[in-house]
């Protein structure tokens, strides 16, 4: 007897999770649109969209770069490198991103800034530590801590690729950077993309760490409304609904690139 | 001088022992109804974990189990973070919450809130080397002077009505997310004053010889009372009770014990 397989009929297709995060979303903007109190919440809380998306955009790009940067001291054949790297990302990698936070702020940004002034002593220029916002300490400590998980993506990206491909390409003569560019980088993208794209989204979450700072993001504009009027639970309503929209929005992204990246591999 | 201390440690003897000077007959009488009171333990002298047995103590643990004992009732303690405490009172979880919360009509559409049990004084912490300004006044005319305090937290409120113009939205107020954070930023240059009671004062001066000081006179008319579901019935004996309490003398012993006696930095 053999198995013929039936094509599935359009209701077994529907993805079900995905008309109930919808229906979600509907209810939500629809309350926001219709009940004065929520009207308000929303003006309120909304306006610290902008912040949160540009600290995470900004923070993002600069541990992406950090992180390959480390992921190539990891990979590289340089035992110094490569003990330093570890020991980097291993420390990194233990501690909570809210206690960084706080080290960042309060003792790495005062450092920074004097260390700063001293290299500036021969240009009479005096820089206060007012003029590094906490908005950007929050970018410095979020960009740190990510850089250490993003190396390790890039790491396995690196080490997916064939060491016999590598062999090949140096015995062709390639140099080290060209070998890394046209044989490893393509060839690594494919592993590393949805991961990273993943490792955005939770940045978008942790993102709300940064309130502890008072850096006027969505959380923080929460807290400020919701400790005033005491609505904490109408105000962490609408906190969750702008998150998940950015999350969602964001996670169905990933999704059609990971098809698209598997249907051109084939 | 020495008259009106023996009259105030015989009002504390009194206390200790239990002896209470008013007849606890004209008091509602509970019945050995159980209390469920919750606070935070973050608040020095009001709420904290006493740092020799980490037991809560302070001036509303003591205040609410004299309440509790002339009304015949039992209190069970229990924390929780300021987010979580407001909504669970609303909700039932606890029948009582305290924190230093001032009461506010916007807040009274939410939670009912007993009489005022204390009406704050603030205090202006300045770091030790501060020549600026020398009161809230002086403060108020330099607009490049910043106060750091938490959102919906006395501290705040003084610092909008009583120190800056009245505009909750003020640049010049940096918000963190506790005490220690505020007091952070203070020591390394980020804001110039921290409003906080004498008690809580006298505690960082005394933990960071030679950082801070205070300045200018005490500040503020921010009214502290107790939160209950709307429409418990424990507020109105529990007026009750504090009524006796502030007429009895006992009130003056407890505020003379916490804020003035009571030394956080040993």
């Amino acid at each position: 007897m053999t198995y013929i397989p039936r094509k599935p009929t359009l209701f077994a297709r529907i993805p079900w999770w995905l008309l109930a995060i919808l229906l979600l979303f509907t209810l939500g903007y629809w309350f926001i649109a219709t009940d004065a109190g929520y009207a308000q919440i929303f003006a309120a809380v909304s306006g610290g969209l902008g912040t949160t998306l540009w600290v995470t955009g900004v923070a993002f790009a600069a541990a992406t770069t950090l992180g390959l940067l480390v992921a190539l001291a990891r990979t590289s054949d340089n035992r110094i490198l490569r003990e330093l790297a570890t020991f980097y990302v291993e420390i990194i990698r233990g501690i909570p991103v809210l206690v960084f936070l706080f080290y960042v702020a309060f003792v790495g940004a005062p450092a920074m800034v004097s260390g700063l002034n001293w290299l500036l002593q021969p240009f009479d220029t005096v820089i206060t530590i007012r003029q590094f916002d906490f908005a950007w300490r929050a970018i410095v400590a979020l960009t740190v801590c990510y850089s250490a998980f993003i190396a390790e993506i890039f790491r396995a990206g690196i080490e997916s690729v064939d060491r016999g491909q590598l062999e090949a390409a140096r015995s062709l003569g390639l140099s080290r950077f060209k070998c890394f560019r046209l044989v490893v980088a393509p060839q690594a993208l494919r592993t590393i993309l949805p991961p990273l794209a993943n490792d955005f989204v939770s940045m978008i979450k942790d993102s709300a760490l940064v309130s502890a700072l008072g850096v006027q993001d969505i959380t923080q504009l929460g807290k400020v409304y919701s400790s005033g009027t005491f609505l904490f639970f109408e105000t962490y309503n609408v906190v969750a609904l702008l998150y998940l929209t950015l999350t969602i929005s964001l996670s169905l992204l990933v999704r059609l690139l990971e098809r698209h990246l598997r249907e051109n591999h084939r | 001088m020495s008259s009106l201390r023996t009259t105030l440690l015989a009002a504390a003897a009194t206390l200790i022992l239990g002896l209470s000077a008013a007849s606890a007959q004209d008091l509602p009488d509970l019945a050995g109804q159980e209390i469920t009171a919750v606070t935070e333990n973050a608040y020095v002298p009001l709420n904290f974990a006493d740092p020799a047995t980490g037991e809560g103590i302070g001036f509303e643990y003591d205040l609410f189990n004299e309440i509790a004992k002339r009304l015949n009732a039992k209190v069970t303690w229990e924390l929780a973070s300021w987010d979580v405490m407001i909504q669970a009172v609303r909700d039932g979880q606890f029948d009582v919450g305290m924190d230093g919360i001032t009461i506010n009509d916007e807040r009274k559409a939410q939670i009912d809130f007993s009489d005022s049990y204390l009406t704050s004084q603030q205090l202006m912490l300045v770091r030790a080397d501060e020549t600026r300004f020398t009161d809230a006044a002086s403060f108020a005319t330099d607009p490049t002077l910043l106060i750091g305090a938490q959102a919906g937290t006395t501290n705040f409120y003084v610092a909008v009505y009583n120190v800056l113009d009245g505009d909750e939205a003020n640049p010049r107020i940096k918000l963190f997310d506790t005490f220690g954070a505020s007091v952070q930023a203070l020591q390394a240059n980020d804001v110039d004053t921290v409003l906080m009671d004498q008690t809580s004062a006298n505690g960082y001066i005394g933990a960071n010889p030679g950082a801070f000081k205070v300045v200018g006179t005490p500040l503020g008319t921010e009214d502290f009372g107790f939160i209950f579901a709307p429409g418990s019935d424990l507020v109105a004996p529990v007026n009750a009770a504090l009524a006796q309490i502030k007429a009895d003398g006992t009130m003056e012993a407890l505020q003379q014990k916490w804020f003035y006696e009571y030394n956080s930095a040993h």
